[in-house]
């Protein structure tokens, strides 16, 4: 359906140990989000706050972000699904305006996870977690690599070329965290220090502070204003896949089915997808949803990156801001970061890393890591002119 | 509770999340516990207020064979804060004969020895007077 929009981004530079706090991170972006589209404050009445890292122990948080920026919404939401967080919030933000509980919806995520405390996550972690010293999502994805090398193989090669691609998306991007914005060799991600084997350093994000916004609101009301939009026209989310099967095979995921069902309401092929802009909290996830949304064949994700030009020139682009792995992860507010990015390429701002084709876009997120599984939510959503 | 033992890793929060003494109570005499639900007939692990199959109370406890094999495995070369004095240290799945999955640290094992699908079986670590925590080790007992 092309009956709700997004009609404007915002996003602030990343960087680490930035001194700042979410509240100020997320004044800059309704700023720039304010000053781009030209709606007034006072107009914006639906508000879908991300969870972070750095606030998350204050339990009133979205109400509070909403006080310290001056809003008095109608619809509020506390999103808390980790790197589903955005596109999630944008998914329910257009169900909110097409239901009438507001008209004009803020989409916003800051965090300053490398300037601020983390909190416990708690639960079974203490008893049955911690004790083994797994090293939390560096430990849980060094068990995915090794787990897909075992049945497909890791091609190195393929994963150093998603590496270099991201890293030379981030050369071009000026928010990227300055830190990252070094060229990097394919030699230099293949000989980076292992962590948790066989995951390297930079097979992972650096934590960083800051924090994007997206603003929707009907087709009707950004024509009438004039606003660039694009649509939000397919979306699909799963939260535990294949719980119930405490022995499920680590190296498929919810993307399986949220993939397929996220093309079929946009009416599209995975084939039809002219930039793909996945959550990337580690090289391998790149790989994995490729393939579980129909790229290509499991175990064929190698072949695949090897064979296709996966820059923002080629006929895949991917991640052309860098992604998280080289432009920085903004705490929980990582999942807003290529979101953000499709639509700044999908409005023409792409600059000197503009792609030629943007009729469409697919963004996706991930978010939570469980015990002995891959991660808790998958989703995917698929973007329109 | 007092500790007179050393540990070198970090103890378990018993009970911090639900009541898990049958777990521990376990443990302390070399038996590994786990969750079954008799409505389904299957096991769980971590443990969980209710049944992850049925939502309902059908659950007991029953003690596990001890056995599984190598489901993957990672060494951790940069530690979790605690564990600094194990690097590098093994982490592991294995999937138990009762047919779930379950975290721990792979011990008595060189790393060029691993492989997936190797027969495992569980090592009990002595953490404190009274905390046993479960590792596992390539199996060396006959399979029952």
């Amino acid at each position: 359906m092309k009956d709700v929009a997004i009609v404007g981004y915002a996003e602030t530079k990343i960087d680490v140990r930035t001194g700042r706090t979410s509240y100020e991170l997320a004044g800059d972006a309704l700023d720039e989000i304010l000053s781009r589209t030209k709606v007034e404050k006072s107009e914006i009445d639906g508000l879908s706050v991300s969870e972070t890292m750095s606030e998350s122990a204050n339990p009133f948080w979205a109400q509070y972000m909403a006080d310290m920026l001056g809003m008095s919404p109608t619809w509020l939401e506390l999103m808390g699904l980790g790197g589903v967080s955005s596109i999630g919030g944008v998914a329910r933000a257009a169900m909110a305006i097409r239901s009438g509980m507001c008209s004009i919806a803020l989409i916003l995520a800051s965090d300053a996870q490398s300037s601020g405390q983390t909190p416990e996550q708690g639960a079974q972690r203490h008893e049955f977690q911690y004790p083994t010293g797994l090293r939390g999502p560096v430990g849980a994805f060094g068990m995915i690599m090794r787990r897909y090398d075992h049945l497909y193989g890791l091609k190195d090669e393929a994963l150093a070329r998603l590496a270099v691609t991201q890293r030379g998306h981030a050369l071009l991007n000026e928010n990227a965290c300055p830190r990252l914005r070094k060229p990097l060799s394919e030699n230099d991600y293949l000989s980076s220090k292992l962590v948790s084997d066989p995951l390297r350093v930079l097979d992972s994000v650096m934590v960083c502070d800051g924090a994007n916004a997206v603003l929707l609101m009907s087709a009707d009301e950004a024509a009438k204003r004039g606003l660039k939009a694009v649509y939000p026209t397919g979306y699909a989310e799963l939260t535990h896949y294949n719980l119930t099967e405490p022995m499920a095979e680590i190296t498929d995921s919810g993307f399986l089915e949220a993939g397929p069902r996220a093309l079929k309401q946009a009416g599209l092929e995975a084939s039809d997808i002219q930039s793909f802009h996945p959550y990337d909290d580690f090289i391998i996830a790149i790989m994995l949803q490729l393939e579980h949304i129909g790229f290509c064949a499991q175990g064929k994700g190698a072949d695949f990156v090897l064979n296709k030009d996966m820059t923002f020139k080629g006929d895949l682009p991917l991640n052309t801001g860098g992604g998280q792995i080289s432009a920085g992860q903004p705490g929980l507010a990582g999942g807003g970061l290529n979101l953000v990015e499709a639509v700044r390429q999908m409005f023409g701002d792409g600059g000197a890393r503009q792609i030629k084709r943007t009729q469409n876009a697919m963004v996706t997120g991930i978010g939570g890591i469980p015990y002995a599984r891959n991660w808790c939510s998958s989703a995917v959503m698929i973007l329109e002119q | 509770m007092v500790e007179d033992v050393k540990s070198h890793r970090p103890l378990p929060k018993i009970g911090s999340y639900l009541d898990t003494k049958e777990f521990w109570e376990g443990a302390k005499r070399g038996k590994l516990m786990l969750q079954f639900c008799t409505a389904a007939q299957k096991y769980q692990h971590y443990p969980r207020p209710v049944s992850l199959y049925s939502g309902r109370h059908s659950i007991e406890w029953r003690e596990a064979s001890g056995f599984g094999t190598v489901y993957s495995w990672t060494v951790t070369r940069s530690p979790w804060p605690g564990h600094e004095a194990r690097v590098p240290y093994i982490c592991a799945y294995i999937d138990l004969d009762e047919n779930v999955r379950f975290l721990c640290n792979l011990v008595d094992c060189r790393e060029d020895e691993v492989k997936i699908g190797m027969p495992a079986e569980v090592r009990w670590d002595r953490l404190s007077e009274n905390i046993f925590y479960p590792d596992f080790a390539p199996r060396r007992r006959a399979h029952p």
